[in-house]
């Protein structure tokens, strides 16, 4: 990981056209995907996609070698985010949950083609449908920690509050999307 | 079991994941949801949420990818050019300056030279010097201030 993160660091500096093809390439669906989960709106999550890219390619050379480029690259993702939010009204993170006018657009998960496969599905809609109930915070937490697989240290370098914090607000993610698991109305 | 005993269960049940936990984490862990029914109905639930956590698919198109690429390049192309710019324009401004010290001194040398000549007393060589250094800027913002005065009382004629 810190050979990688050790080259990835020496071509950001060169702005290398290349390496960032193929961090793009790497990268698109967990950014994507933490975009979506972070703004509740796939339009915005694929604008804030682009920008995120153009803001590492001009500020790479502040990547720093000894941590993980994922960690770094959600936190570039992160800041836009927040930095677009206060644009349009001036709230932190907060300004991100809720909007009904926006729900979260995740695609169905494809044909039903038997009875559990149905169920399943339908437990996965639940909690999409969940997902966007709950406040960003916990929305950005859970995806880091349950579809990005990073630890508790990462998450609070990416989130920037202490590791406690990131601890309760797992905690409570995961509480409030259980009703949600046995079937609250979508 | 006290409260707690439920707490703690539940808070390693939610952070066991990416980070192992240790084993006497784990054989306490395991000791409680056997006798547990409430915690062992949680520990449950947690592993179905985030299997369907997990499940939700969200991809990103192919096109946003190659748009996103193709914007890459195309700033990186313009990052390049303004910095080669930049470059240019400091190895001219290190140029031009090391030649107007150069021209400078040789100048006053020159001046010094024709006021030993003409037998002149050095401050009259030595103003004279200074009137030929700046009479080119002077001549220079004449201009520029003619030109632009002449320019708004065109202009000012036009719209009058």
């Amino acid at each position: 990981m810190a050979q990688e993160s050790t080259e990835i660091a020496r071509g950001l500096r060169r702005r290398d056209p290349d390496l960032l093809d193929r961090l793009i390439e790497q990268y698109q669906h967990r950014l994507l995907r933490y975009l979506v989960y972070l703004t509740g709106r796939r339009e915005l999550a694929e604008d804030l996609f682009q920008e995120t890219w153009i803001r590492v390619l001009e500020r790479g050379h502040q990547f720093n070698d000894k941590y993980a480029f994922s960690t770094w690259l959600f936190a570039v993702a992160r800041n836009l985010a927040i930095d677009h939010m206060r644009r349009k009204q001036p709230a932190s993170l907060d300004g991100l949950l809720n909007d009904d006018e926006a729900p979260l657009e995740v695609p169905a998960t494809g044909q039903a083609s038997a009875f559990d496969m149905s169920l399943r599905r339908e437990q996965n809609e639940h909690i999409a449908a969940g997902m966007q109930h709950l406040p960003a915070e916990y929305r950005e937490v859970l995806v880091l920690r349950f579809q990005e697989g990073m630890s508790l240290g990462e998450i609070a370098g990416v989130t920037l509050v202490p590791l406690g914090t990131v601890k309760s607000r797992i905690y409570r993610g995961l509480s409030a999307l259980e009703p949600w698991l046995k079937g609250a109305p979508l | 079991m006290n409260t707690h005993g439920h707490e703690r269960a539940r808070n390693l049940i939610v952070l066991a994941g990416p980070e192992a936990l240790s084993g006497a984490d784990q054989a306490w862990l395991a000791a409680h949801v056997e006798t547990c029914a409430s915690c062992r109905a949680f520990a449950q639930n947690a592993r179905e949420t985030v299997q369907a956590l997990r499940a939700i698919p969200i991809a990103a198109e192919r096109s946003l990818v190659s748009t996103t690429q193709m914007r890459v390049r195309r700033r990186a192309l313009e990052l390049q050019r303004s910095r080669e710019r930049l470059w240019l324009v400091s190895v001219s401004c290190t140029v031009v300056t090391l030649f107007a010290l150069l021209s400078t001194f040789v100048l006053w040398r020159g001046f010094a030279w024709v006021g030993a000549q003409a037998q002149l007393a050095p401050s009259i060589w030595q103003v004279g010097f200074i009137v030929f250094c700046i009479t080119p800027a002077l001549v220079a913002g004449v201009l520029l201030l003619a030109r632009d005065t002449h320019l708004a009382d065109h202009t000012g004629s036009y719209q009058g």
